[in-house]
Formats: C-alpha cells, sequence, structure tokens
C-alpha cells in the first residue's frame, strides 16, 4: 500500500532531497573503502613481518632444524645456535610474573572498587596509572642498583639458608646470591605488569551493575562473599583478558629484563641463577652479530617469540570462550 | 481504623529522617508495617517510597554519605542503631530488586547460594529446599529440567522470579519489593502479583511501586508519599476510595504524579 502510494505521488520526495541522499551515499562508499583500508593494513602487517621474519630466520632453519628448539648450546665462536635456554627464560619469567603479580592486582582492584574511601579511589589511581608510565628503561636501572643488589644482601643469603633442605624449594632457591638473576627480572616484571593487571580488572569490577552487588548483600552476603560469588564471576573473562594482555607485555618485554636477568645462555634449576630471555638475547646481541648465520639465528629467535605470543593470544581467546559458555553468555 | 489498630506491627517505623549527605530525603516518617499484610508504598518519582524501602534492610549503608535518624523496629527491636549485625538482619528482612539480578551462576546456585550463606546442609535437603523455593515462586515446573543452565538464560519474568525464589530460600520474614515489576510484561507481571497474595500467607511484604492499580489489587495498606513525607496511611481499600488528605485523592485519580 505504502508503495502504491508513493508510485501515484512522486512530487512527495523533493529533487533536492534525492540530490542530498544520493550525495551522502558517495560518502558513506569512500567512508566504508577507508575503513576497509585500515583494517587491511593490519592484516597486511601482520603477514609482512611473518614474511620477514621467516625470510630472514631461513638460513637458521635449514641449518638447525629442530635442534634450534632442543638444543641450549648458543655458541657464537663455533656457530652453533640453540634458543631452548632463551625460550626457557621468557618462559619462565612471565610466568613467574604473572604469578607474583596478578593476585596482588586483583587485590588492588577489588579494594579500589570494594573497600577504598571513595575520597581515597582517584589518588591511588593516579598512582597505578603513573606505575604504568614509567619507561621500562627506568624500571631496570631501579632493578640493578637499587633492588639488585638490596636484594642480595639482605633477602638472598637468608632466603637460600632457610629453604635449602626443602627438597624442592632448596633446588630452585640454591647457588651464590648474584643478586641479579632469573627470580630478579620476574619480580622486576611482575612490578611492570602489575598496574595493567589492577587497570583492566579494576575497569572490569566496575561494570558490574550496581543492583547486583546491592541484590548480594541484600541477601545477607558480606564483602568477601559478594566479591567472590558475585564479582569475580560476573567480570572473569575481563579479568583473564586483562591478564594476558599483562602476559603479552611480559613476554616481549627487553630493557628492564636484559639490566637483571644476567643474559646467560643456560638453563638453571635454581631460579637465583643468571639466565635470558629470547628478546634480552636479541637486544644484547644484535649489534655485535657478526656473520650470517648469527643473524639469522636470532631472527629466528625472534619469530619463536611472535609465535609464543600468538599461542598465548589464541589460547586466551579459547579460554575466554571457554569461561563464557560456562557463565551462559556474561559480556566481559 | 479499628483493624489497623489490633493488628500487630512487624516493623515500625517512627520519625524516620534520612539524608543523601546534605539532601533530605525523609521527613519525619512514621508508618507501622503489619505481619503477614501487604502494604504499599505509593507516591511520584522522588517521594521517597524507595528511599524508605532501603531503610528496612539497611542496604543505603553500602553508601557512606547517606545517613538515616529516627527509630526502625522489628519485633520490638531497634534494628537502625548499635550493633545489629547487618548480614543477621538482612537474612530476616530479604529484598527483591527493580530489575532481575540473577547471580552469574546456574539456576541451581542461585537459589542454593542464599542458603548456603546460613546452613550447612546435605546435598538431598538441599535439593529440597532449593525446590520448596522454586516452587513457591511458581517456577519449578518451567525450570526444572534445567537446574545447571544459567539462570540467564532465562526470560525477565522468570529471572524476577528467580529472585524472588533466591529470597524466599533463606527464610527470611520481611520481604521488601523495590518496584519489581516495573522492567516486566504484563503477563509476568500478573505472575508475580499472584506470588504476592500466596507469600503474604507467610510473610510480612512490602512494595514499592508506580502502578496505582497493583498497589490496589495487592495490598492491604498503602502508605502514600509526596516529596519525602508519608502524606496518608490506611487500608487500601479507604486510601483508593475514601482518601481523607486532598493531594492523596489528586494522585490516586491521576491528576499529578
Amino acid at each position: 500500500m505504502a508503495d502504491v502510494a508513493y508510485e501515484s505521488n512522486p512530487m512527495t520526495v523533493s529533487d533536492t532531497k534525492i540530490a542530498a541522499v544520493k550525495r551522502s551515499g558517495a560518502g558513506d562508499t569512500r567512508f566504508r573503502a577507508l575503513t576497509v583500508a585500515a583494517a587491511a593494513i593490519v592484516v597486511l602487517l601482520f603477514l609482512g613481518m611473518m614474511a620477514a621474519l621467516t625470510e630472514g630466520a631461513w638460513l637458521s632453519i635449514r641449518t638447525f632444524g629442530a635442534s634450534f628448539l632442543t638444543s641450549q648450546k648458543w655458541n657464537p665462536v663455533t656457530e652453533q645456535f640453540g634458543a631452548l635456554a632463551a625460550v626457557y627464560g621468557t618462559v619462565v619469567t612471565s610466568v613467574l610474573a604473572m604469578l607474583l603479580a596478578v593476585p596482588v592486582g586483583i587485590g588492588i582492584a577489588i579494594f579500589l572498587t570494594e573497600i577504598c574511601p571513595r575520597t581515597l579511589r582517584r589518588p591511588i589511581g593516579i598512582a597505578i596509572e603513573l606505575l604504568a608510565g614509567i619507561p621500562s628503561i627506568v624500571y631496570g636501572i631501579w632493578g640493578l642498583f637499587v633492588f639488585a643488589p638490596y636484594f642480595q644482601e639482605h633477602v638472598q643469603p637468608w632466603l637460600v639458608d632457610a629453604v635449602a633442605d626443602i627438597p624442592v624449594l632448596g633446588t630452585i632457591f640454591e647457588g651464590p646470591p648474584y643478586g641479579i638473576g632469573v627470580f630478579t627480572a620476574s619480580f622486576i616484571l611482575s612490578i611492570m605488569i602489575l598496574p595493567f593487571i589492577s587497570a583492566v580488572t579494576r575497569d572490569v569490577f566496575e561494570t558490574v551493575p550496581a543492583t547486583l552487588k546491592e541484590s548480594a548483600y541484600a541477601l545477607g552476603c558480606t564483602t568477601s562473599e559478594v566479591v567472590g560469588s558475585v564479582v569475580l564471576p560476573f567480570s572473569r573473562a575481563g579479568v583473564v583478558g586483562g591478564a594476558m594482555l599483562a602476559l603479552g607485555r611480559a613476554l616481549g618485554e627487553t630493557m628492564a629484563v636484559t639490566f637483571v636477568i644476567g643474559n646467560s645462555h643456560r638453563i638453571h634449576a635454581s631460579l637465583f641463577a643468571p639466565g635470558t630471555t629470547i628478546s634480552a638475547t636479541v637486544a644484547n646481541e644484535f649489534t655485535e652479530a657478526v656473520g650470517d648465520i648469527y643473524h639469522s639465528s636470532l631472527i629466528e629467535a625472534g619469530l619463536i617469540l611472535f609465535f609464543i605470543s600468538f599461542v598465548v593470544l589464541a589460547a586466551a581467546q579459547i579460554m575466554l570462550r571457554i569461561l563464557h559458555k560456562r557463565a551462559g553468555g556474561v559480556a566481559a | 481504623m479499628d483493624a489497623v489498630v489490633t493488628e500487630k506491627a512487624k516493623l515500625s517505623v517512627k520519625n524516620l529522617n534520612f539524608f543523601y549527605g546534605s539532601f533530605q530525603g525523609l521527613k519525619n516518617v512514621s508508618v507501622p508495617l503489619y505481619d503477614r499484610k501487604v502494604t504499599a508504598f505509593i507516591g511520584p518519582s522522588g517521594c521517597g517510597k524507595s528511599t524508605l524501602l532501603r531503610v528496612l534492610n539497611r542496604i543505603y549503608m553500602l553508601y557512606p554519605n547517606q545517613r538515616a535518624e529516627g527509630e526502625v523496629t522489628l519485633d520490638g527491636e531497634d534494628i537502625l542503631h548499635g550493633k545489629q549485625d547487618l548480614n543477621l538482619l538482612r537474612a530476616r528482612v530479604g529484598m527483591v530488586f527493580q530489575k532481575p539480578t540473577p547471580f552469574p551462576m546456574t539456576i541451581y546456585d542461585n537459589i542454593a547460594f542464599g542458603i548456603k550463606l546460613y546452613e550447612r546442609l546435605p546435598r538431598s535437603e538441599l535439593d529440597g529446599r532449593v525446590e520448596d523455593a522454586l516452587q513457591r515462586a511458581a517456577l519449578w515446573g518451567e525450570v526444572k529440567d534445567k537446574l545447571k543452565e544459567s539462570g540467564l538464560s532465562l526470560s525477565g519474568g522468570q529471572q524476577q522470579r528467580l529472585c524472588i525464589a533466591r529470597t524466599v530460600a533463606t527464610r527470611p520474614e520481611v520481604i521488601l519489593f523495590d518496584e519489581p515489576c516495573s522492567a516486566l510484561d504484563p503477563i509476568s507481571t500478573a505472575k508475580i502479583e499472584e506470588l504476592i497474595d500466596e507469600l503474604v500467607k507467610d510473610y510480612t511484604i512490602v512494595i514499592v511501586t508506580h502502578n496505582m492499580q497493583q498497589a490496589s489489587r495487592t495490598s492491604d495498606y498503602t502508605a502514600f508519599m509526596y516529596l519525602g513525607e508519608l502524606i496518608e496511611f490506611g487500608d487500601t481499600e479507604k486510601i483508593f476510595t475514601a482518601p481523607t488528605n486532598k493531594k492523596t485523592e489528586q494522585y490516586i485519580t491521576g491528576r499529578f504524579g
């Protein structure tokens, strides 16, 4: 009926209106093209990066094959390269940093959203953001000149003695107190990712509807019951997302780690021993890498880091999807 | 009026003043809430009816700039001052909110959660309590085959009845309803109203509503509030047929509000 009415009375739509609609239609096409191009750039950059890294690493991949991943021999003199120690260091420092930072970060977020008096929220929030803004080189310097000596003198010897007779702990915390090492690197890393975790977690906690919390309190819940049974389950996906973002940063963090990890291509059971990470290795050795195979090996290490980050992100996505399903479709 | 005098007040509010910071939300309000009766608070937006409701389980205490002065007693016992245990008070005075607020867990756990806060029960007994609560909220038939599904998978009306079941499950003495139907369709609303008729046999019920028909249908007593003051309180029938106050009459005949 409406169509017929329009056809029988074409003058209801003026020509200027039609022209205006056509003009904005053309504008919309251009707008779409621009956004498609912007999205395409990301994909192209990703593919280009993959291609360039693979090409650069090709010599190393061909020469060492799988042994690049299983050998911890890193010898520029004999040109034998295996990245196992660096991969191990990368994973261990990041995981340890997460273990230290996630509980504290969530604790900070809970305090800020549920317990902290309103007047203190802003100052503490700003302090956390400032902490996130400190350049990593500053953390590196602080770690090397302030934390490591203090740790070496006051904490390490005592800790080594204290746990020496305990089977597993004794092995994890043994050896001479260098101050620097895998543990120190993890500790610095955890401080660096702490602001990310607490800031993201706080933002996610703030999306929990006030009435949802009120109804838990109205049932007679205490604050810890509200947090444990309502706030955390409701914001699970967001918290995992924030933690993964932090893990991504920890995996790739270079400068601060390079300062305090000791840069040794050897895997030790003890966390107090020096080690290395992929990014620390690349940063340290790229300028002095002579010879194609050395160069190519460093690039392959980079490719592996790229791959690890990719796997972590993919795992995070899968995990989020599982959590999402279990929670019955609660959005982050 | 005689009936009013002989009823026993479960909750009694006397000379209550309430402040949001420096703004006074309630002015010298006194009202009795009778045992196993439905009392409705009506009035235009901002008149203080929800505020009054939120004093009764002291949920306002979550917000540090809100405070109440005066006297509120539950079974003759002061609940506004002193060392009143808030969690215990809320176990006795349950609340259902305007929007359905199922917790992010399964239908079963939504109910069991509240029970487990107060009692340690063997699984079989807990199952029984969950079923009983869902029965009372007239939801059992609709969810008995999907207790393991998320509470959020239910429709809005079902979610609200889940919230009522959750409140009932903790066995309170008083249930506060804060505009429980304002987010629901007419059919769900009718179900909730039926439910209130049923629940009042065992519980003292207070309902805040914007809907005057709802107040007249569900309640035994009605309190009309305006600008933070209690204008008139009495038998619902009397308030709706022969109000003594001119303001009340204007409001219920729809001349403002």
